[in-house]
């Protein structure tokens, strides 16, 4: 009797880096069938409708955009008091904003984002790689700045600092296709706060912050510190990003699961599914309550779906 | 056991490699990288027992399979009990004798007969046979029959084997023994045995030993000797119950005294008890009980408690069962003698000891249902018959009887109206003979050398019969001059006999001569054979001369008939009442069990009868190509249940 995993269809048995052994901390990075980044981001940043980037942003500005439930942090000076009185509910009113609307991407580059299933199309750090390469490409061309950092990651690869132009485009995908997943985020909040430290000072009003991460191994702080970001009058969408065999649990026989992150080892089989999937639940519900209380949106996807429509939907979150 | 065999077996202790392997696969689960792993939770206990029974079906399997290997390796090993032959190159004709008698019902504490673990043993030597061997098959029931005649056709052995049914027949193994002597002495095979498979309780238990050399060519082997090892088996039986007078007497036997001890009969009517008494402690021994009531109720004596055989515990109570009765009519002035005592005929029958009650009556019977006692009717010289009397004795004789017309001067002298019709067509006439001898060589088929005493009788004068009357007669015995003397005709299921001298010895010394009692003998077996006893001996045939069609339901169902020398007869094979219907004429006959078959004690054996050079009940059966089967499955089955139990999508 085999004692092997079995995912349910086709050979889902997780491969991290090709042979190279679980224990590695280093793990390059799994392309797949998303490489080369920079013609597939181009590819994937085509198929989006450049004109909904471009389309009006609602945030601080003097053109009123609408109503949004308020949160605390929002400035107070926007609460709508006569909906206040009226129907005794706290309206925040917005505005079409007439800043700049830099995109900062955030990478989670973590060891957990080496993982790749049969089913996916690359890695978790490749596809979220090509996704954010696509949406750099497409701000670029929108004429927006764009300014990526990693969570983990090589130290080799640098972060981009924000900046307009058609160069950005390269830098961008230099320091992707540079980047290997290492590095455990759960471990303590430097790697979160070197990610997304400078965005909380110094992103200005208007701009839009995407995060790609499969939010699995982050510190238990990490929602409120990216949902706080917010509070600065910038877009936050976080993207969750799963491997498919991480979305329905596809073992059969009895496997022992090694966490990436961590050092956890389970010895399970298809009996733990229910409850795997209802944990994976509970906490995504935990991440989408933290981030939606401060404004920010979360998106689930996993790495089997067609970037296009990942980057389609990220921009349509944004807007 | 050979070296081989013993390392063959050592195969079987690979048994436990699919163990070790499943237990070493277990402990070697894949360990596969999975970055939630903090969110699963370990495998609940359900699941792993369900993996483990998925395992467990294939390691049954396989270690079935190191099994069926070393068998294979080791055979042929198996052993069984099986009864062969032991025999050199040359063919064999054996002739098997099956006692199908009652004692062979005794299950001896198991749960198959005697009989059927016979006819096992019957089966099993019947398929030690080769191509060139011969088998015939006798049965040893009284009395002993040819069950198939010597015959190279094995299956044609195993039908008619299969056609062997129990009985409660009485035992013959002398006569059974001679017949499968006969029946293999004349075969062309040099090798010849008689295989003997009873119990060996044929009531001669004093005999001399069975399978004796009486005749070595053909050597009698005993077979199943442990069919007659239980000695302690004991039985008691029923043999008749008859109802008389108010009382039942009901007679009975036990192999052993000891048998009867603590026993009751019982007279039931259906399931109510009507009368109860115990047994004594004898062999052979009688019981009264008093019944009052309606004559007409089926009443059964039964034995209570548990014996060997139960098919003779039960016994239909008949009415007036003894045999019928001879009827002498006559003048017994006329008839008796100057010394005293009977008439000659009615001294004469009493010497013959004829088992049947013998009444002296002074005319014919003018009734039907006066003749309705009597099997046999001797009329000396009768003055002729008034129509009622000829009625009522044609119809005794249509029935059965045997009507004997001793015919004298007083029949010649018949009055106006009395004749003898519907027998004799025309008048009898009496007149001097001109011889006084009768031809003993005419006689002898039916009288014997007794036939030569018939000489020189000093009779006073013969009867004569007209030539269409004597032509219709088949004569028995002649007067030395060609004039019949007896003669003899059927009618309907009886007979008239006629002799052409009276019985008194006034007109001769015919019945002083011991010619007489042949003659007698002779009329007194024709009506037994004839008469309708209500009960007889299970296995001896009751015989319906005359008789068109007979039916006759027994305890096992219908009792098929068969015709020999023109007479309808049927066998009746088991103990109980059979209820007949003989030309449409219903009748109740019993048949009830032989007293030496409750005898169990078994029959002494020669030595050589037991001989292992015979045969023996150990033989080596091949299993090779049924343990090859099975590996075969077994490796179908691993095959089947592996494609089952593999998950979808794994890449082997």
């Amino acid at each position: 009797m085999s004692a092997r995993s079995t995912p349910e269809s086709g050979s889902a048995r997780g491969v991290v880096a090709g042979a190279r052994p679980v224990k590695e901390v280093r793990r390059a990075v799994d392309w797949g069938s998303l490489a080369p980044l920079r013609i597939r981001a181009r590819v994937v940043a085509e198929g989006v409708y450049a004109g909904a980037h471009r389309s009006a942003r609602k945030g601080a500005g003097v053109e009123f955009g609408g109503h949004r439930a308020y949160t605390p942090g929002d400035d107070l000076r926007h609460l709508d008091v006569r909906s206040l009185l009226r129907h005794d509910h706290l309206l925040v009113r917005q505005f079409e904003t007439e800043t700049d609307r830099a995109l900062r991407l955030v990478v989670d580059a973590s060891a957990s984002m080496a993982y790749r299933g049969s089913r996916a199309l690359g890695a978790k750090l490749a596809w979220a790689a090509l996704v954010a390469a696509a949406l750099a490409r497409v701000a670029i061309k929108s004429g927006d700045p764009v300014g990526m950092s990693f969570i983990g990651g090589s130290k080799d690869a640098r972060p981009v600092p924000v900046r307009g132009g058609r160069e950005v485009f390269e830098r961008v995908v230099d320091a992707l296709e540079s980047q290997s997943a290492e590095g455990e985020a759960g471990a303590s909040l430097a790697m979160l706060n070197d990610a997304i430290g400078s965005i909380a000072r110094s992103a200005r009003r208007g701009s839009v912050v995407v995060v790609l991460s499969d939010l699995l191994d982050l510190p238990a702080e990490a929602a409120a510190r990216i949902g706080a970001i917010c509070t600065r009058g910038c877009v936050v969408v976080v993207v969750q990003t799963l491997d498919p065999d991480e979305a329905d649990f596809p073992f059969k026989e009895t496997v022992r699961l090694k966490s990436l992150e961590g050092g956890v080892t389970v010895e399970t089989d298809e009996a733990a599914r229910e409850r795997y999937l209802a944990a994976l639940a509970a906490e995504q519900g935990a991440w989408r309550e933290a981030l939606v209380r401060r404004g920010a949106k979360l998106l689930t996807t996993t790495t089997d779906r067609d970037p296009v429509a990942a980057v389609r939907a990220i921009v349509e979150a944004a807007l | 056991m050979s070296f081989l065999t013993v390392l063959a077996l050592a195969v079987a202790a690979l048994i436990a490699a699919p163990y070790l392997a499943h237990r070493l696969r277990r402990q070697r689960a894949d360990e596969v990288p999975f970055a939630p792993a903090r969110l699963v939770p370990e495998a609940p206990p359900k699941a792993r027992r369900r993996a483990r029974l998925e395992d467990r079906s294939l390691f049954a399997i396989r270690a079935a399979s190191v099994v069926a290997l070393a068998l294979l390796g080791a055979s042929p090993l198996v052993r069984c009990s099986r009864l062969a032959l032991s025999r050199g190159g040359a063919s064999v004709a054996v002739a098997i004798v099956i006692d199908d008698s009652m004692s062979m019902r005794a299950k001896d504490g198991g749960d198959r007969s005697r009989f059927a673990r016979a006819k096992k043993g019957a089966e099993e030597i019947l398929a030690s046979l080769r191509e060139g061997d011969a088998a015939a098959i006798v049965l040893a029931g009284a009395p002993a029959r040819v069950g198939l005649a010597a015959t190279t056709d094995v299956g044609a052995a195993r039908a008619a084997l299969e056609g062997v049914v129990e009985s409660d027949r009485a035992t013959d193994l002398d006569g059974a023994v001679a017949i499968a002597r006969t029946l293999v002495g004349q075969l062309p095979q040099i090798d010849r045995r008689v295989i003997v498979l009873s119990d060996l309780a044929d009531g001669n238990a004093d005999a001399p030993p069975l399978g004796g050399a009486a005749d070595a060519t053909v050597p009698v082997w005993v077979a199943m000797p442990e069919l007659a090892k239980d000695t302690d088996a004991a039985d008691c039986g029923i043999l008749a119950a008859d109802r008389a007078g108010g009382r039942a007497r009901v007679r009975f036997a036990c192999s052993l005294p000891r048998a009867a001890a603590g026993r009751e009969v019982q007279i039931k009517d259906g399931d109510k008890v009507l009368q109860t008494a115990s047994l004594p402690q004898t062999a052979l021994g009688e019981v009264m009980l008093p019944i009052v009531g309606d004559d007409a109720r089926e009443l059964f004596a039964v034995l209570t408690g548990d014996d060997a055989v139960a098919a003779d515990d039960r016994a239909l109570v008949v009415v007036e069962s003894g045999p019928a009765a001879i009827a002498v009519v006559g003048d017994r002035s006329d008839d008796a003698v100057s010394t005293g005592g009977a008439p000659v005929v009615e001294q004469a029958l009493a010497a013959l000891h004829v088992d049947m009650a013998v009444r002296p009556i002074p005319q014919a019977p003018d009734r039907r249902e006066d003749t309705a006692a009597f099997a046999a009717m001797l009329v000396d010289d009768p003055p002729g018959f008034t129509p009622e009397q000829r009625h009522a004795l044609a119809a005794f004789v249509d029935r059965g009887g045997v009507l004997v017309l001793a015919l004298g001067r007083r029949a010649a002298a018949a009055p106006l109206g009395a004749t003898f019709e519907p027998f004799l067509a025309r008048a009898v006439g009496f007149g001097p003979t001109p011889t006084q001898s009768a031809d003993p060589a005419s006689g002898a088929p039916a009288l014997g050398d007794a036939a030569a005493s018939l000489s020189d009788l000093a009779a006073k004068g013969r009867a004569a019969l007209a030539p269409d009357d004597a032509s219709a007669f088949e004569p028995i015995l002649k007067w030395s001059d060609g004039a019949p003397f007896v003669m003899r005709r059927a009618r309907g299921r009886g007979e008239v006999w006629v002799t052409t001298l009276p019985f008194s010895v006034d007109v001769s010394d015919m019945a002083l001569r011991p010619g007489f009692l042949s003659l007698l003998d002779a009329i007194v077996g024709d009506a037994k054979e004839r008469s309708s006893p209500l009960r007889g001996d299970v296995g001896v045939p009751w015989v319906f001369a005359g008789a068109g069609a007979v039916e006759a339901i027994g305890p096992g169902g219908r009792v098929a008939s068969s015709r020999d020398d023109g007479a309808l007869r049927i066998v009746p094979t088991l103990i109980g009442p059979h209820r007949l219907t003989v030309d449409g004429t219903p009748e109740l006959r019993v048949a009830a069990p032989v007293q030496r078959e409750i005898d169990l004690r078994p029959r002494a054996v020669a030595s050589t009868a037991t001989s292992s050079s015979l045969g023996g009940g150990v033989s080596v059966v091949d299993v090779s190509w049924a343990i090859a089967l099975v590996l075969l499955v077994l490796v179908a089955a691993e095959t089947v249940v592996r494609a089952v139990t593999r998950p979808r999508g794994e890449i082997a």
